[in-house]
């Protein structure tokens, strides 16, 4: 043993100088390998979302502006990259793509008007992801995607929508067509197998090397045609899962960026010598979700209850130290249409009991589930259960595992859950669509409300701002009426870093864009 | 001939066993609570695309067509593809399997070594203060769990003497090594790169000190029961008595002799190793085999469940082969019968 400690001891002398990076190259830590570099049909999976941002060339992209200090996507202003234009026609219903000439994979290829129709043609054949998210745009067939000529494509969409912009923002991205069609067979006419395991042909960022598991080297892409280029030369993604090692790691200056530490300890690391926390305004919105379909909470009254029994200032005093934003709607702070008569229920023990009486209820009993291994949610699972059996409603807390969880929301059993998440797209009509209209993949509430799914479709169409903010006024009134969520903060976000790491952009989407990173060393 | 046909019936014996494993496998699978599909959908999918993608993956199917696909799969080495990554089951097996059978084979050839050491010299102490020392450790050893032990190890072997390199992979980048196997150390070994060779070493220390801290402790309680028996067995008085060199008693008589039990013990540890290296991957970012498989899990991602339980079922009935032979060899009352 003694032995062995000295091989370990003599190699971290050589290692000093090749694990360091240069002054070109960041290291973050990222606590999963991505498990496929195949965008359209993925698993979810945060770190491969967060990858593909970066590597894959999207045609358009958000622009930055700054929020209380600090920089964030700016969603009302999103620019072309590797496009050179993206204008819709005067009805807003057909959508010009003009591509830059010149600009090439890293094959060598040019990146063609085919290459684009090649790719949205494989995310409508996937059935996933993109295509999906197309239908809220109007887009559910190949033939409304059309090549004009090499460098132009038109997307017609079946109407007008206030929502182009954002959903292209995330979904126009392309694959090296000519490449991946060399690996096309009569089974796999997508080329699936071939593109789940070659990374992509370069966004930001080309992928220098890729070790399954393990890590992921990126360099400058250097034929970046958009504005907003990669500031640094290389940026080296380990893989480092627990938590506790990227904290050790990066004390230790063996990494530059962690990206997936708890809150705890990044609070805890605010006192180190070296390391920083840049902290940006998140629209993450953090809830308890109702079942309104599932007794007692399909009475309003004990919804009600329930939501005047949360500790609403405790939860963001001790689970979040105090860094997350209180709201007051179910629609996120920062989204246009934020308004504060969306959600009027404070911490109030009396109004809770006079609720539940009103429900003809003395006590009620249910289950509160969250996340396996997500100790943010437990302790907030723990604070809620304290506080809501003071007006006798009973929780049994109940962590689940992905894919259990996954499970019993499918089957819509679930009376109480404890969510977190953001949109990805900035908009009321989104958030409806996905979250609290009937059938929505996120409406883990079953809500459904006649007024609103109306509301919904005729905001299809609208797209002007002043008649869109009208109807999400009126969404948010409804909301607060029903109360199918117990909306409970909106955590800031916070990235340890080493103090020579710049640059950060919060994402709105919260899929880090690495070109803006810099160092200052 | 006759240890070679044993092997040969013994392997063949294996066929039914594994049959076994692997309806149950895909029936226990199917039976947990848990949707593969819904995590591969965005969140505007509707039926039609949870159906598409279930006839992506043979899941429209009825259980019976299922099994069938999955067994002539199997038949032509197709383990599946997998939901989560959409490739090949095979190919990610192939790159995760390697470095977790080198950290477990590792350790248990460390842990074997420590505990015949200690666990004879030990026993030829046996009350003295040397054993009961080594006892004391060993049971220490017994009770951390690994999970505690590796964060303690990282802790103190990176963090504060920095004599180690930070749990984050399993070999500094740009050792220019070439993957043949995925095991790091086998893999420089058959290219001839020392230097990949050395910090693959480096990156093992701590894990392999971790796992075989934990199993030393079982071992070393076997090794040193055996010595004792022989100690006080007549033939070794006998032997001692007739004034044979220490040097030959120990070796004639002691070590062969006690190690006897050591086999099937061996083994069962090994299966515990495996287990272990799901935590072990987690607290050293190692990304083996453990950790695809509790993914896959967590996921439920049926090929990778299936692959994944089939593979330490078949290093189960290999290795307790391998010990039924070594423990033949070692011990001539028993007979391998062909």
């Amino acid at each position: 043993m003694a032995l062995l400690v000295a091989v370990g001891a003599c190699a971290r002398d050589d290692a000093d100088g090749t694990g360091a990076a240069g002054d070109g190259t960041l290291r973050i830590a990222v606590p999963s390998y991505p498990s496929s570099w195949d965008q359209d049909f993925v698993g979810f999976d945060p770190i491969a979302l967060m990858l593909y941002k970066n590597v894959f060339p999207y045609l358009i992209d958000y622009g930055v502006t700054t929020v209380d200090g600090a920089e964030i996507s700016d969603t009302e202003n999103i620019i072309p990259t590797f496009a050179e234009s993206f204008e819709p026609d005067a009805e807003n219903r057909v959508w010009t793509l003009r591509l830059r000439e010149g600009v090439t994979f890293a094959s060598g290829n040019e990146l063609t008007a085919h290459d684009v129709k090649w790719s949205k043609d494989r995310a409508f054949a996937a059935q996933a992801n993109v295509a999906g998210i197309y239908r809220l745009i109007g887009l559910t067939e190949p033939d409304q995607v059309r090549v004009i000529d090499d460098y132009t494509v038109e997307f017609h969409q079946a109407f007008p929508s206030a929502l182009t912009r954002e959903i292209q923002a995330i979904s126009l991205y392309v694959f090296d067509s000519q490449e991946a069609q060399e690996h096309a067979t009569d089974d796999d006419p997508w080329a699936s197998d071939w593109i789940a395991g070659n990374p992509p042909s370069g966004g930001y960022f080309r992928v220098e090397s890729a070790t399954q598991g393990q890590e992921v080297l990126l360099s400058r892409n250097p034929d970046y045609p958009g504005p907003d280029p990669a500031q640094i030369d290389q940026i080296r993604l380990t893989v480092v899962p627990a938590a506790s090692n990227q904290r050790l790691q990066l004390q230790n200056g063996d990494i530059d960026v962690a990206l997936g530490m708890s809150q705890r300890d990044v609070a805890d690391l605010r006192e180190l010598d070296g390391v920083a926390v840049i902290s940006a305004p998140s629209n993450e919105q953090v809830a308890i979700q109702m079942s309104v379909e599932t007794a007692p909470f399909d009475d309003v009254n004990v919804r009600k209850a329930l939501a005047y029994a949360v500790p609403y200032e405790q939860i963001i005093a001790n689970v979040y130290g105090g860094d997350a934003r209180p709201v007051q709607s179910l629609v996120p702070l920062d989204m246009p249409g934020y308004d504060e008569r969306g959600y009027p229920y404070t911490y109030d023990l009396d109004a809770a009991r006079a609720a539940l009486d009103e429900a003809g209820l003395d006590s009620v009993q249910a289950e509160l589930v969250f996340e396996t291994d997500n100790e943010t949610q437990q302790q907030l699972a723990v604070l809620v259960q304290s506080e809501a059996a003071k007006v006798g409603i009973e929780l049994e807390l109940t962590p689940l595992d992905p894919g259990t969880l996954a499970e019993r929301r499918n089957q819509k059993n679930i009376p109480l859950q404890i969510t977190s998440g953001q949109m990805w797209v900035n908009d009321v009509e989104y958030l409806l669509a996905t979250s609290l209209t009937e059938g929505a993949a996120l409406n883990y509430s079953n809500y459904r409300n006649s007024e609103i799914e109306q509301i919904y479709e005729e905001s299809h169409t609208v797209v002007d701002e002043a008649e869109r903010n009208q109807l999400w006024l009126r969404v948010q009134e409804l909301l607060a009426e029903d109360v199918p969520w117990a909306i409970i903060c909106q955590p800031n976000f916070n990235l340890p870093v080493r103090d020579h790491v710049t640059g950060w952009v919060q994402p709105v989407d919260g899929l880090a864009r690495l070109q803006h990173l810099s160092s200052s060393s | 001939m006759r240890l070679l046909r044993f092997v040969a019936r013994r392997l063949l014996q294996l066929v039914p066993v594994l049959f076994g494993v692997v309806i149950v496998t895909f029936l226990l699978v199917r039976v947990l609570p848990g949707d593969p599909i819904r995590s591969i959908l965005g969140p505007a999918a509707t039926e039609a695309d949870v159906a598409a993608a279930q006839a992506r993956y043979g899941l429209d199917q009825p259980l019976w067509r299922q099994f069938l696909d999955y067994l002539q799969g199997l038949a032509t080495g197709d383990l599946g593809t997998s939901i989560q990554s959409g490739g090949s089951v095979g190919a990610e097996l192939a790159v995760r399997i390697g470095p977790t059978l080198e950290l477990v084979i590792l350790s248990l050839a460390v842990a074997l070594l420590l505990a015949t050491t200690l666990g004879i010299w030990s026993a030829r102490r046996a009350h003295r203060l040397g054993d009961h020392s080594i006892r004391v450790v060993a049971l220490a050893g017994n009770s951390l769990p690994d999970f505690w032990l590796g964060l303690v190890l990282i802790l103190v072997g990176y963090s504060m003497l920095g004599w180690f390199p930070p749990p984050a992979g399993r070999i500094e980048p740009g050792t220019g090594l070439t993957t043949i196997t995925g095991a790091e150390l086998v893999d420089a070994t058959l290219t001839g790169n020392g230097e990949a060779f050395l910090s693959a070493l480096r990156y093992l220390i701590l894990p392999v000190a971790t796992l075989s801290i934990v199993i030393t402790a079982p071992l070393l309680r076997s090794v040193r029961a055996s010595a004792l028996e022989v100690l006080h067995s007549p033939a070794y008085t006998a032997a001692a008595a007739h004034g044979l060199p220490d040097r030959l008693l120990r070796r004639g008589y002691l070590v062969r002799a006690a190690l006897v039990r050591l086999p099937p013990l061996a083994a069962l540890v090994f299966g515990f190793g495996i287990g272990s290296t799901v935590l072990v991957e987690f607290v050293f970012s190692w990304q083996g085999f453990g950790q695809w498989a509790l993914r896959g899990l967590l996921f439920r991602d049926y090929p990778v469940v299936q692959a994944s339980v089939l593979v330490i079922a078949a290093c189960y009935v290999l290795v307790f082969l391998i010990a039924d032979v070594v423990q033949a060899m070692l011990d001539p009352r028993v007979r391998v019968d062909g």
